[in-house]
């Protein structure tokens, strides 16, 4: 039919058409799963910083602990005279055990949580996110471990106190403002059998994560184990405490 | 049915990328590949539109799939250059006229097919009729 020779070049051009939006979706594809690629290495890059950042906080917190045992020397020495400081200061002892400003120690649990080594390469970004380990992961496990009547807790060796924070900075997870990185260990003193219950609960806080990859949660009772004092700031620059009478 | 010649074309141009492992493509040519896609779409939607009328001519078609396919390279990139999404413009134009070749496209088929069946009606009837007409100068003589 001579009606029908447009159909020829048309084709011609069609295949080219074929060829090019296959090649736009392979490189839409590649540049998505290149961009999971880049923020694992940029992550890499990004942790040498915070590094310097952790030397130098361990040299602060080595200072604050000196001058805290002086300070603890001190009041000691005050409560040794009379009966009424003595009494004071056992109070004082009290408070500072409660509030996490010294060592402590006793029997416990530690929780160690670590990047998963799955391969996710491929993986949508969603599945990608499973594999690492969040600040709301190291979030949640501190509540259910103080739920379940811990009474100190530290990850990575910062003791968590009252004004203690946990969050995400980039790829960085944060405690306290120092970065931390996997694996991240969290340990409390308590109950062993009781925060290891808690954090075992069906559909609790670690079931999630152990769904993914239970490799990636290690759930250990320690008999005995020393919990350091905070090493940070105590001042309170606008929370002043109410006289009563 | 050789107008499935040209979908047939396209999808073996999709699988001969696939089978000749293209790669991705860097720098301007992956960037804008796909706009280029849509320009190169409303080509050859054009192109069949224009065959069905009877409208086709080799050299307008040819030209035209090239000249739209860099234009809107073009555009995308400038608009990249200046800071505003030119390519959203070129992906607006083309995708409508798409749309408003692919209509006509349709319509023009389905006339042809309602065509087809009327004429052979018709020409049901017209047989019937010289039957008839044959059988009663049958009966006569």
């Amino acid at each position: 039919m001579s009606g029908n020779q447009w159909v020829l070049p048309v084709s011609a051009l069609s295949l080219v058409l074929g060829f090019m939006v296959m090649t736009a979706s392979i490189t839409a594809t590649t540049r998505s799963s290149r961009f999971s690629l880049l923020g694992a290495a940029q992550q890499g890059r990004v942790g040498i910083g915070p590094l310097d950042l952790e030397e130098q906080y361990v040299k602060m917190s080595e200072e604050v602990k000196a001058l805290r045992g002086e300070n603890d020397k001190l009041q000691t020495a005050l409560g040794d005279r009379n009966s009424s400081t003595k009494v004071l200061n056992e109070g004082l002892e009290q408070a500072k055990a409660f509030a996490g400003l010294t060592d402590v120690q006793g029997p416990g649990l530690k929780v160690t949580l670590t990047d998963s080594t799955k391969s996710t390469i491929g993986q949508s970004e969603t599945v990608q996110e499973y594999a690492i380990v969040h600040d709301m992961d190291i979030l949640k496990v501190t509540n259910e471990l103080l739920a379940a009547g811990a009474e100190a807790i530290d990850v990575n060796g910062h003791r968590i106190v009252a004004t203690s924070s946990f969050r995400c900075v980039g790829p960085v997870i944060q405690v306290d403002g120092v970065p931390v990185a996997s694996p991240v260990v969290i340990r409390a003193i308590g109950d062993p059998a009781a925060m290891e219950g808690g954090l075992n609960l069906p559909g609790g806080v670690l079931s999630l994560i152990r769904m993914f990859d239970p490799a990636m949660v290690r759930v250990e009772q320690v008999k005995e184990m020393r919990i350091a004092a905070y090493g940070g700031s105590t001042e309170c620059h606008f929370a002043k405490p109410v006289e009563s009478k | 049915m050789i107008y499935l010649l040209p979908f047939i074309a396209l999808v073996i141009g999709a699988l001969l990328a696939v089978l000749l492992r293209v790669g991705p493509q860097e720098g301007l040519t992956g960037q804008y590949m796909a706009v280029a896609c849509i320009a190169g779409l409303d080509t050859i939607c054009g192109g069949v539109r224009s065959g069905l009328e009877g409208k086709f001519t080799n050299e307008v078609f040819v030209t035209g799939f090239i000249s739209n396919i860099v234009l809107a390279f073009f555009l995308a990139w400038l608009g990249d250059r200046i800071g505003i999404d030119l390519f959203l413009v070129v992906a607006l134009v083309f995708g409508a006229r798409i749309l408003q070749n692919l209509s006509l496209i349709r319509r023009y088929l389905l006339t042809k097919w309602q065509d087809a069946k009327e004429k052979k009606r018709l020409q049901e009837i017209a047989a019937k009729a010289q039957a008839q007409s044959q059988m009663q100068a049958d009966a006569t003589s």
